[in-house]
């Protein structure tokens, strides 16, 4: 390659780079430039291009009028506990799928896998029937048991690509130490296999955070509410409050670009070694 | 060995629960005239009715022709927008580390949100997209975007492909940096250079990835909800109305439990029968795992 | 004025608090005598006057100690409440005991046993209390589900300040309210003559009922069959689309729902606005409108040579109960209370909502509270056809068809032969 052609490439690297990170950022920008805007500044054509005056009152009203607040607090209860049963019962079962021998694991992995990606609204009925039967709809574990089934898969997925890096002298010297197999797992393997944990962690926490149709048809109740049904059902009929869901909307979105930026690097490495190494 | 056993089954038990049993139960209430009486309930079998039904109706047929195209449309330009911008983020350049952060971003969004910024976006009387398309002189009036069947299917597949290009591109970044450099060198030897070594060494390697993203992206397509839920409500009309807003409609709005989930299994149908025809892309990744 | 208010109504509540009570022939277990109290939930959405639900709800367990409501939010989306409702009574939840209910419903809630056909449980003199028309369209098969509590209709809004300005009479026909919109932008007085809710959606079904009316024009013929396909439906649709294309109604109109329309009126852009009674006090809410003194109400116009006023649809709010309920007797107090005179009154006062209690619509206090009370005993109603489970796919053939020409994808003539053939498919027995 000449060295003419490298720059012309590192050029256009650059370009697409930039073009790339404006248009992912303009809407955002759009979006948290409008939650600090008056009513009156919102309905205008051409729009201001930023507040004025700027307002906190759609902050406000989110918190006080709409009770954001309930959305927010359920959407973490749910995400975590969900994420937490993932975790434990995705260490156990890809341990176990990496380590030791059970038959059939290569087709097991597929039809997980598959099911895993399967519309939600292929279960939606049933489910809505049987969690009337149980007496679930309006609770919180409505949402978190499809939520632990339909992540698992994939968390065992991306963890067994970690568990099969770690050598197996390790479990061999804990087993001569008297350990048994849960505690070489829980103390031994897992403490070394952290990274897997944070991607399995973070894909199953945002898969939780933004899912919609489970918790729109399974939790009517304003008080088992998560941020996206909320968000969703934010407008009624005579009014679209704007400035209100994208008050909300920066609110929600905040703690988990946080969260993924800090966790970047197992974000990636698990698209690297879960989603393609296989 | 027992313990392997025992230590899979409590995940394979909760998935099966939640996600097995349901689509047995699934196929036995498309079966059935389900009727809702004071007592709860009542269903009494009714052979394959409600897919007689499902299949004569014209809206089914809409409806999937809708989301055939919608997927088919958005997952081509995600794969090829995405690798374009992997290539060119293939090299050496500063603020790779932060353009890599900032594509996270879209894909933590809730897609409600990323629905209710575009209606924001797109709106016909005070839109953003509309004073700027003024402001360069593209259009002179503004444009209902989402006023009419064409320009809202677009409008939605652009929300879409905003969200999720991002996240293609990571995948198939991930898929170029696994490419040892060492088959380049060896390319250049026999004197292939540019598109020629991205013909014969780039792209075959990066089949397993792209065929991932591709199925997975399908699978997904085929779910789509949320985005028109807040955006179009399936409208103008019914036009843009995929087939999992049909089934929840007809089952949670008309109390249609019977063909509304005749049409939800119709497409698990539909969907299982392009997995298996993705399977060969996806045996390439099993293959690894004996 | 909400202490004369309450002067005039306590004498009544007497009468109306307990009177009803005694009719109610449920067969469940007698009034528990001593200090048991029942809980019963309501689930209704947000009204707009702060406080409303609260202060009913506290008003009636007062003069019902036995009784505590709990109050369960409904969604603010019509038909995501409808999906929820019919979902979780389907599966036979006994709560909530009471909702709040579009009047569209009593149709497919009927059909689908998710009300309770309250004329089995109340008395018939109890249904006298409602404006006229209102028990009819809360009916399906002669069984009445819904006890009415605040109704709703088409208004016309109009800039009365450009009206003096340029010596315009306020519009009695549509003929005249186009070209007196004409008039007030060919003056650049206005940026857009008339808005409207011209959306595929509901609201459509709504407009479209009134000029279909004002034409003489029907949905569905005495024999219960579509007949949409009419000169009188044409002449309605082809004025429709005249709006459009003379420049009169913006052809974003067919974007518009209620809050676009009332938006571009707000803003000052517009001279007129088809909107429902909600409009009036929002377009002199501070800080959301520019044309605060600048806006009153009449009812709608009529093509000329059709009388002097229009058709007006009717929208607005039932109370259903529960058919699995366990606390009946319960329930059936609730709605008493709810359409009782002091309830309803409270409801106009505090909400601005339209009573449907006829005493209380026709009390001259009420009607002095805003002017859209004023003039609620001058319009002439016209309901939409739900007198069928399938209304849903019933609207959907309407609105998507009338969009369309309104769109002008199609010719109005096309859209109504196509509209009525879709009328003919969602009734029949295999629609999805």
């Amino acid at each position: 390659m000449s060295k003419q052609s490298r720059i012309i490439r590192k050029a256009m690297g650059y370009t697409v780079l930039l073009l790339m990170l404006l248009i992912i950022i303009a809407p955002f920008f759009w979006m948290v430039d409008t939650s600090f805007k008056t009513n009156l500044d919102i309905g205008n054509f051409p729009p201001s291009f930023l507040p004025h005056p700027a307002t906190f009152e759609h902050y406000i009203r989110a918190f006080s009028t709409y009770g954001f607040g309930i959305y927010f607090r359920n959407s973490v209860i749910v995400s975590i506990i969900a994420t937490l049963i993932v975790l434990v019962l995705a260490s156990l079962a890809s341990y176990a799928i990496a380590r030791l021998p059970i038959r059939g694991k290569a087709p097991l992995m597929v039809v997980l896998l598959a099911i895993s990606t399967f519309p939600e609204v292929a279960v939606i009925s049933p489910l809505f029937v049987i969690m009337q039967r149980l007496n679930w709809l309006n609770s919180y574990q409505s949402l978190i048991v499809p939520y632990v089934a339909f992540n698992l898969p994939f968390a065992i997925w991306v963890m067994r690509t970690y568990f099969a890096g770690i050598p197996k002298e390790l479990d061999e010297a804990a087993r001569v130490d008297g350990a048994g197999v849960l505690t070489t797992v829980f103390r031994v393997i897992l403490p070394l296999a952290t990274p897997g944990l944070f991607t399995g962690g973070v894909f199953t926490f945002v898969a939780c955070w933004t899912e919609f149709l489970f918790a729109l048809v399974f939790n009517s109740s304003n008080n088992f509410r998560t941020i996206p049904v909320g968000i969703a059902l934010f407008s009624g009929q005579f009014t679209i409050p704007y400035g209100t869901i994208f008050a909300g909307s920066t609110v929600a979105v905040l703690p988990i670009v946080i969260l993924v930026l800090i966790f970047q690097k197992w974000v990636v490495a698990g698209l690297t070694a879960g989603a393609v190494k296989g | 060995m027992i313990a392997g056993y025992l230590m899979t089954a409590p995940a394979l038990i909760v998935i099966a629960l939640v996600t097995l049993f349901p689509i047995g139960y699934s196929i036995w209430m498309s079966l059935n005239t389900i009727t809702s009486t004071y007592n709860g309930f009542q269903f009494s079998f009714n052979g394959l009715n409600n897919y007689v039904t499902v299949f004569q109706n014209s809206m089914f047929w809409q409806a999937l022709w809708f989301t055939v195209t919608y997927a088919a449309v958005t997952v081509t330009l995600e794969l090829v927008l995405g690798l374009l911008v992997a290539l060119a983020l293939n090299q050496p350049i500063r603020g790779r580390g932060l353009a890599i952060a900032v594509m996270l971003i879209p894909w933590t969004l809730i897609t409600v949100i990323s629905a209710q910024m575009w209606d924001y976006i797109y709106n016909g009387i005070y839109g953003v997209l509309n004073a700027i398309l003024m402001s360069v002189h593209i259009i002179n009036v503004p444009v209902l975007w989402l006023g009419s069947p064409v320009t809202a299917t677009i409008s939605m597949m652009v929300a879409d492909i905003w969200k999720t290009t991002p996240f293609v591109t990571m995948i198939m970044l991930a898929g170029l940096q696994l490419i040892p450099s060492d088959l380049y060198e060896a390319a250049k030897i026999d004197g292939a250079t540019g598109w020629r070594s991205f013909w014969n060494v780039t792209l075959p390697l990066l089949r397993p990835s792209i065929g991932l993203a591709a199925l997975f992206r399908i699978l997904q397509a085929f779910g789509l909800f949320d985005l028109p839920f807040v955006l179009t409500n399936g409208g103008p009309g019914t036009s843009t109305t995929p087939i999992a807003m049909l089934a929840y409609k007809a089952i949670f709005n008309d109390g249609n439990f019977g063909t509304g989930t005749a049409v939800a299994v119709a497409t698990v149908g539909i969907v299982i029968i392009l997995a298996l025809l993705s399977l060969k892309a996806l045996r390439t990744q099993v293959g690894e795992i004996e | 004025m909400v202490l004369t208010l309450i002067s005039i109504v306590v004498p009544t509540l007497a009468l109306s608090a307990c009177s009803p009570s005694n009719t109610a022939t449920a067969p469940t277990k007698p009034r528990s005598s001593g200090a048991a109290v029942t809980t019963i939930q309501w689930a209704a959405g947000t009204i707009s006057g702060t406080g409303l639900r609260a202060n009913l709800i506290h008003q009636f367990e007062r003069l019902n100690p036995d009784i505590k409501v709990k109050l369960v939010a409904e969604a603010n989306n019509t038909d995501t409440t409808r999906a929820q409702l019919s979902a979780t009574i389907s599966g036979g939840s006994t709560t909530p005991d009471v909702y709040l209910g579009d009047v569209i419903w009593p149709g497919q809630f009927g059909h689908q046993h998710l009300a309770l056909p309250l004329s089995d449980y109340l008395s018939k003199s109890y249904w006298n209390r409602f404006a006229p028309g209102l028990v009819a369209g809360a009916s399906y098969h002669g069984k009445v589900y819904g006890s009415p509590w605040f109704m709703d209709s088409g208004f016309l809004y109009y800039r009365k300040d450009l009206l003096a300005r340029y010596h315009l009479p306020v519009p009695t026909t549509w003929e005249q309210l186009k070209s007196e919109a004409a008039i007030l932008q060919g003056r650049h007085a206005v940026r857009y003559g008339f808005v409207w809710e011209g959306a595929s959606y509901e609201g459509l079904t709504c407009n479209w009922m009134e000029y279909l009316a004002d034409a003489g024009g029907h949905v569905f013929n005495s024999s219960g069959r579509p007949d949409m396909n009419t000169p009188q439906a044409l002449k309605a649709l082809t004025f429709m689309r005249s709006l459009i294309t003379s420049g009169v109604t913006p052809s974003a109109v067919t974007t518009f729902t209620e809050p676009q329309a009332m938006n571009v009126f707000n803003d000052g852009q517009a001279a007129f606005l088809r909107n429902w009674d909600y409009a009036y006090s929002n377009s002199q809410t501070k800080g959301q409108s520019t044309v605060i003194g600048k806006v009153a109400v009449a009812p709608l116009p009529a093509f000329a040579g059709h009388g002097s006023t229009g058709f007006a649809c009717i929208g607005g709010w039932d109370m259903y109960v529960n058919p699995h309920t366990q606390h009946l007797s319960q329930a059936l107090r609730f709605i008493q209370f709810m359409s009782s005179l002091q309830a309803e009154t409270k409801l106009a006062t505090i909400a601005s909502e339209i009573p449907t209690n006829y005493a209380v619509q026709q009390n001259p206090e009420v009607r002095k509270l805003n002017p859209v009370l004023a003039i609620v005993s001058k319009t002439h109603l016209i309901a939409r056809p739900s007198q069928t489970p399938k209304y849903a796919q019933v609207s959907q053939a309407i609105y998507t068809n009338i969009n369309a020409a309104l769109a002008g994808q199609v010719s109005p003539q096309s859209a109504l032969q196509q509209a009525n053939q879709q009328l003919a498919n969602a009734t029949s027995t295999n629609a999805l």
